[in-house]
């Protein structure tokens, strides 16, 4: 072979070899460390900033970043910053582990927080249940989990659908359509779903699974022409939530007769959507941008000022944001030396906060007791509450398992 | 064939050497490093088995993580049923599974579990690969038939739930109980036990490889209709071969499986595929060895660039794999065979610089 | 009776879909053996595109599709000319390049405009739906489908009926003895990598009204496109039509009878057979190689 072709093979090893060689230093860290015995105190973030799940997770990893540095600013905790260690895990589960083991074991983080899919959490829960590491947790979930390592800070299905369902049936009638991507969230809230209407005495005219990530949806069109409900249940996420609203407005339907009543559409959906078609349908959610309380207000304010006037936040950045904040006051509780995961968990219970959305409260199953709500989306991109809970609703993960509860001590079976 | 294959043994005594006793030295014995090394090391034996159907054979297979996934899964089942001691896994109640589904049985057996991980993928390569060759099907057909399987493949196992936990796959697993030692994936034992795999799966590629069999495969690659000519049943040993690298990648997934404690329909993604293959071709596909190195190579560049810039480093990857399949198409291993030869002073042809498969003229190969 | 015609309708409306989609990549690849793993990612870029246009030059859909055509067209020409032409002798590693190539577009677009799903609203004029009986057919969909046809008309004539298109089949059919009758194979293929990117952007920008448009979003498409090609047979733009017409039609068909998940699945196994028992796909041109 020419000379010319082999240096060109070696430059481009070369270059490759300069790259790795670059993060020798970073090959060779990592090691033991007290949790939180320097200067600072390490927490992690662990959400996706690449991939399919980027478009959601991004913006959770923007309102935890936001918190972590208001609290900074502030002048820390016990005297000592927060230091961000900030990971990608690029939207695949696998690489989830890898992070997040890194994060527990390698950079002695006192918690991560992280996670938009169950998938990726349930990646993460040995090594946090091992390791006694606390995860703290945003998302809106279909219960059935009771870890003592994880802090849940979404709606089950027990907080969203129990003041919707009979609203929903009281306000446009029995016959529901269900419609959701094929993986174990929707199938647990539609489960959850006819449980309620078995007591209400509504109708499943029809319940319907698409891939993820599955755009094209004529068929669902057709057979809801066809079948006329009188609400279509929906749990699409992502793309398919957006795909369908656009594709429900170009076949004319009318939100006033079959609205599309959502438990996943945020404003980051409806920013795609675009104002006309996502006009009309409904929400069921803690939280909505639209909140009028002064500590939303100073939320929205701060995030759109740091992120851009056309950033959206929404009940999962919500999350995000409150639970740093949590986090911080149970530390604020305990003794500087000894700032554990555990410990803080444990000081974390039975503790209440003013997030955006209202006064929330840690349950001992390390849920969140939330204010859910019913809002339906205007053409700006914004939701007006149309209902609204009295008062804060207990999180019942095995609501739909009679005999199994999730307590302090863990799971619970009678 | 001497020269070569005497080179391959002190390349794998090298690496052997390295995997054994010089990493973990490096990372001191450090639990969590040799951790993640241990997945780097199962990763490692999906791309050897790649470079034994597609270097050596000329078959790009590019449903190899169907057959990896199918591995993890085995695996991940008897680690479940062990995890839900007496009753049903618990995502089955989840989904209105009144009794234990048929399949699921026979994993409670550890042993049954290792051969299921090892046969099940080699048997559904071996259907494939008849299903394929019987038609003299080659070249790129290879690679989209592969393809169109694994997509098939990884939506069954997404739509039945109640037989593999769907999107999520099967997590909250016990530990394995190997035979009476409880396995820690923190252990510096378990490294071993990875490693001793990497190089036992090693040792049986550069076996098939120096033999006579893989010498009528190489045959095959370069031409299959002169082969035939010869008197060689050509689909014969590629079956053959397609089930070897098969029964290897579903090993491969076991290990995997153990290493990040789950098992999940993202082993069976386009782009999980996509990625061995970029392994197997960095490190060299026409080498085991070669194919080994890269898959190592190219996921520790990732764990550490990933550190570094949080923000860039996929993109990173992207132009480092273009650059290396533009200027380095035989991966390292072309580049060290170049090395030597510039160092004997010896002349190449053209030919020479490129993989051994790679037809002169591009439309022969329909 | 009403649900079929429907569904039929909606078949066709995929059909047209996945016809403009894998166009540019039958083209692409029935003329230089390329297998351009990036062809989701023209895509993508063509989704972008309209996107910008519409966002800060206020273009509409359809104002904007020429100008896509040639944005994605030029990408796509310094992609050919830069990496792909260094690689017509190693059809399997063309897998790899674009692969990274595809990689290397997605992240450029996710850092450079952000991982937001960005919004493009369709044409007003085209809004609504014209409805024969029962038979309702959106117009958008219906606008998709002439287009489609449109632009599978126009390559068919582009490759009978020009000059260029008579240069584009001598070389396809030999590439050597065209290049001895003086015809400069090198641009032929820059040329016409070109065209099938443009296609594919032409695609993007027309199915960013129906779907959302996010920097993942070509991920996905290029299986299916790729398997439209296959079962089409290479080198015949007919069979790309056919078998985008079979696909679409029978993932209808498939859905509205059992679900879509396993629709998809039924539909692989097909196309499985089909290329084992027919591997040159089913209008495989008359070429002797």
């Amino acid at each position: 072979m020419k000379r010319r072709e082999f240096l060109g093979h070696a430059g481009a090893f070369g270059t490759m070899g300069l790259a790795g060689g670059l993060s020798v230093p970073a090959l060779l860290s990592g090691a033991g460390r007290a949790y939180a015995a320097g200067d600072d105190i390490p927490v992690g973030l662990l959400f996706s900033l690449t991939g399919a799940v980027a478009v959601v997770e991004h913006t959770l990893h923007d309102a935890a970043l936001m918190a972590i540095d208001e609290i900074n600013a502030a002048g820390g905790v016990h005297g000592k910053q927060l230091r961000a260690i900030v990971e990608d895990p690029a939207s695949d589960p696998a690489t989830y582990s890898d992070r997040a083991r890194r994060l527990m074991i390698r950079d002695k983080c006192v918690s991560v927080f992280g996670s938009y899919t169950s998938a990726s959490r349930q990646a993460v829960l040995p090594v946090t249940e091992q390791r006694e590491n606390l995860y703290w947790y945003p998302t809106l979930y279909e219960g059935r989990e009771c870890s003592r390592n994880v802090m849940y800070g979404g709606a089950v299905p027990n907080q969203q659908q129990d003041i919707l369902l009979p609203w929903l049936v009281e306000n446009f009638g029995k016959r529901i359509y269900m419609i959701g991507n094929n993986y174990v969230y929707p199938k647990e809230e539609n489960n959850y779903c006819r449980i309620l209407l078995n007591e209400l005495g509504g109708e499943v005219l029809h319940e319907e699974y698409v891939p993820l990530g599955h755009s094209d949806f004529s068929s669902v069109i057709n057979r809801i022409r066809a079948q006329e409900p009188d609400v279509i249940f929906s749990t699409l996420v992502g793309d398919s939530d957006v795909a369908f609203a656009r594709q429900y407005r170009a076949a004319e339907l009318d939100p006033e007769k079959m609205p599309v009543c959502s438990l996943t559409r945020s404003e980051v959906e409806v920013k795609a959507i675009g104002g006309d078609a996502a006009a009309g349908h409904f929400s069921s959610a803690p939280y909505f941008m639209s909140n009028d309380t002064p500590e939303n207000q100073r939320f929205v304010e701060n995030y759109k000022s740091r992120y851009g006037a056309d950033s959206v936040t929404h009940f999962v950045s919500e999350a995000a944001y409150f639970q740093v904040y949590q986090f911080k006051a149970a530390l604020e509780k305990l003794d500087p030396a000894n700032l554990s995961p555990t410990a803080i968990r444990d000081a974390a219970v039975g503790m209440s906060m003013m997030a955006p959305q209202g006064e929330i409260l840690i349950d001992p199953n390390l849920h969140t007791h939330l204010w859910p709500k019913v809002g339906q989306w205007q053409s700006d991109g914004q939701a007006k509450v149309i209902l609204q809970s009295e008062g804060r609703i207990t999180p019942k993960p095995y609501a739909a398992y009679p005999g199994q509860d999730c307590t302090g001590d863990g799971l619970v079976k009678s | 064939m001497n020269t070569r294959l005497s080179y391959d043994i002190i390349g794998l005594t090298l690496f052997a050497g390295v995997i054994l006793f010089g990493v973990p030295a490096l990372f001191s014995y450090d639990g969590f490093e040799l951790n993640t090394f241990s997945r780097y090391l199962s990763l490692a034996i999906v791309s050897m088995a790649l470079a034994l159907s597609w270097g050596t054979a000329g078959l790009l297979n590019l449903g190899q993580a169907a057959t990896f996934g199918m591995g993890s899964y085995a695996m991940a089942m008897h680690l479940k049923l062990k995890a839900s001691g007496d009753g049903l896994p618990d995502f089955m109640g989840w989904n209105n599974v009144e009794t234990l589904p048929l399949i699921w049985g026979p994993f409670q057996s550890l042993t049954f579990t290792l051969l299921a991980g090892l046969l099940i993928p080699a048997a559904v390569g071996g259907l494939i690969a008849i299903f394929m060759f019987r038609a003299r099907i080659a070249g790129v057909f290879v690679a989209i038939i592969t393809l169109a399987f694994l997509v098939a493949f990884q939506l069954l196992v997404i739509e039945q739930q109640g037989l593999t936990g769907g999107q999520n796959g099967l997590t909250g697993l016990a530990q394995l109980v190997l035979f009476g030692w409880k396995i820690d994936i923190y252990s510096v034992s378990f490294y071993y036990m990875v490693g001793g795999c990497l190089v036992a799966a090693l040792i049986f590629g550069l076996y098939l490889t120096h033999s006579k069999f893989g010498l009528v495969l190489r045959a095959i690659r370069e031409d299959a209709e002169r082969t035939r000519y010869f008197g060689y049943n050509v689909a014969n040993y590629q079956t053959v071969i397609f089930c070897i690298s098969a029964g290897l990648a579903g090993w491969a997934g076991m290990l995997y499986a153990l290493v990040l404690e789950f098992a999940s329909p993202t082993y069976m993604s386009v782009s999980f595929s996509l990625a061995i293959v970029i392994w197997c071709a960095v490190g060299g596909r026409e080498s085991v060895l070669a194919a080994a190195v890269g898959a190592i190579l190219v996921n520790l560049a990732e764990g550490r660039l990933s550190d570094v810039f949080v923000e860039g480093w996929h993109m990173i990857l992207g132009v480092m794999f273009l650059v290396v399949v533009m200027f380095m198409p035989r991966g390292i291993y072309g580049l060290l065979v170049d090395a030597g030869r510039v160092l004997r002073r010896k002349p190449a042809s053209t030919k020479e610089a490129l993989p051994f498969d790679t037809p002169l003229n591009p439309k022969q190969e329909s | 009776m009403d649900v079929v015609f429907n569904q039929a309708f909606a078949g066709l409306s995929i059909a047209s879909i996945l016809l403009i989609i894998a166009l540019g990549l039958a083209i692409i690849y029935g003329t230089m053996g390329v297998i351009n793993l990036a062809h989701g990612e023209f895509v993508m870029l063509g989704a972008y595109a309209t996107w910008a246009l519409q966002t800060y030059a206020g273009l509409g859909v359809v104002t904007a599709l020429p100008l896509v055509f040639v944005a994605v067209a030029a990408v796509g020409w310094i992609i050919e000319k830069v990496i792909v032409q260094r690689l017509y002798t190693r059809p399997l590693d063309t897998i790899l390049a674009t692969w990274g190539i595809g990689i290397i577009l997605q992240q450029a677009v996710r850092l450079g405009v952000g991982a937001d799903s960005r919004f493009v609203s369709g044409p007003h004029w085209l809004s609504g739906n014209i409805e024969i009986g029962a038979l309702v057919m959106s117009n958008y969909r219906l606008f998709v489908i002439a287009f489609s046809i449109m632009v599978l008309g126009a390559t068919w004539l582009l490759m009978t009926r020009t000059e260029f298109g008579m240069k584009l089949r001598a070389v396809i059919q030999n590439r050597g003895i065209s290049e001895c009758y003086g015809i400069e194979a090198k641009n032929v293929y820059s040329v016409t990598f070109a065209y099938g990117a443009g296609l594919a952007g032409i695609a993007g920008a027309l199915i960013t009204p129906l779907f959302s448009t996010i920097p993942t979003m070509g991920t996905g498409l290029v299986v299916d496109a790729f398997l439209v090609v296959i079962v089409g047979g290479l080198g015949s733009l007919m069979g790309t039509a056919a078998a985008a017409l079979l696909i679409g039609e029978v993932t209808a068909l498939f859905s509205i009878v059992i679900n879509d998940t396993l629709g998809r699945i039924a539909v692989l196994a097909g196309i499985i057979l089909l290329i084992r028992f027919r591997p040159r796909g089913l209008f495989p041109s008359d070429i002797r190689h």
